[in-house]
């Protein structure tokens, strides 16, 4: 009853969320206003609030605690615009991330078109094959194979393969057309068992 | 044996004393009514149960629907052991989105050989994360992939948990 109570109070003054107590009062009432107009666009409010948290544990400054809320929402809104009005907070912060990574909206759009949702992973993994040094292109290129019929499972374990042939000295851009090829093999003979992609 | 004429007028009479209003005495009617009103003889008692039985079933129904919660049932957690190698540590937190980035909420425990470890549920989504050792040092998961989206200047890792066939 009482968190029922608590969590009805903070669904109708979001500013009363207890965590922001953390921030400074400046940086709480200027991430509160990002935060609402991102409410009322219809984007994930809880996305914004982890970041301002984050800033202050790492005792970030106010301007740059803002300046990451902001750009964060801005962000989500144009992966929103990508992955459409029904994708779910968890896809957008995927989202989110593959931009930053260097995809372009019409990756992102192109993959939600090919992959039975959640596309979560598809564009986390697009995302960290660019953090391990694999070119954006060659990133996007790959998923945009393997997404239609691979699993998440079989997502994951691509990006191992890539990221162990780089370990052991393989150029990102060589390592994953090769575990491309070999992904693709073991894709298409799962995929003739299940097919959890679509069409 | 009657003769046909005799035999006719009695059936003439019975009939006509069957014919004659029973009259009833109105104290007694009034006793069976008070009587059939009383609780103790169950007849009236039971009308409140005959009754009250849709809205006892109404309410076992809402009860077993609380108690099984549908609505809460998103999707299922799974727990992930985060491990961090760090033999000179004092302490180790793991803070990150799952937590509200919280020290207090996700001390790691101390292993032999210095290895901290703890295990958390989380449910599909991607989440950034990181070490905090000893209060003030930052350090990213040397086994998972770096966020490269920092906006903070300090090391960052994330860990993303699938939605179907992982």
């Amino acid at each position: 009853m009482i968190l029922t109570a608590l969590l009805l109070v903070i669904a109708q003054n979001p500013a009363q969320d207890p965590r922001y107590e953390r921030l400074d009062p400046e940086t709480r009432a200027r991430v509160v206003a990002i935060v609402d107009s991102a409410r009322l666009a219809g984007l994930p409010s809880e996305p914004l609030i982890h970041r301002a948290l984050e800033g202050a544990l790492k005792n970030a400054g106010r301007e740059r605690i803002v300046i990451a809320v902001h750009r964060l929402a801005a962000d989500l809104g144009t992966a929103r615009d990508a992955l459409g009005t029904k994708a779910t907070p968890p896809e957008l912060e995927a989202g989110v991330a593959a931009l930053r990574a260097g995809a372009t909206p019409a990756v992102l759009t192109r993959i939600r078109d090919v992959r039975r949702p959640p596309v979560t992973m598809a564009l986390a993994v697009l995302a960290d094959l660019v953090a391990s040094g694999v070119p954006a292109d060659s990133a996007a290129a790959a998923l945009l194979v393997l997404a239609p019929t691979a699993r998440d499972a079989d997502l994951v374990e691509f990006r191992h393969a890539v990221e162990r042939d780089i370990a052991l000295g393989a150029p990102p851009a060589a390592a994953t057309s090769v575990q491309l090829d070999a992904a693709s093999v073991k894709v298409d003979a799962n995929a003739r068992n299940a097919r959890p992609g679509k069409p | 044996m009657f003769e046909r004429q005799d035999e006719e007028d009695v059936v003439e009479r019975v009939i006509r004393e069957l014919r004659q209003p029973v009259s009833i005495d109105r104290a007694l009617d009034a006793r069976v009514m008070s009587e059939i009103a009383r609780p103790e003889t169950g007849l009236v008692a039971r009308r409140p149960l005959a009754r009250a039985w849709p809205w006892l079933a109404a309410a076992a129904v809402l009860a077993a629907v609380a108690l099984a919660r549908p609505w809460s049932r998103g999707p299922r957690p799974d727990a992930f052991q985060f491990v961090l190698v760090a033999p000179q540590a004092a302490s180790v937190a793991l803070v990150g989105d799952f937590n509200d980035w919280d020290p207090a909420r996700a001390p790691m425990h101390a292993a032999r050989g210095g290895v901290w470890a703890t295990m958390i549920p989380l449910a599909p989504g991607r989440y950034r994360y990181a070490f905090l050792v000893n209060g003030v040092e930052w350090r990213a998961d040397p086994g998972a992939p770096t966020a490269r989206d920092d906006d903070f200047g300090t090391p960052s890792s994330v860990v993303t948990v699938g939605g179907h066939g992982t």
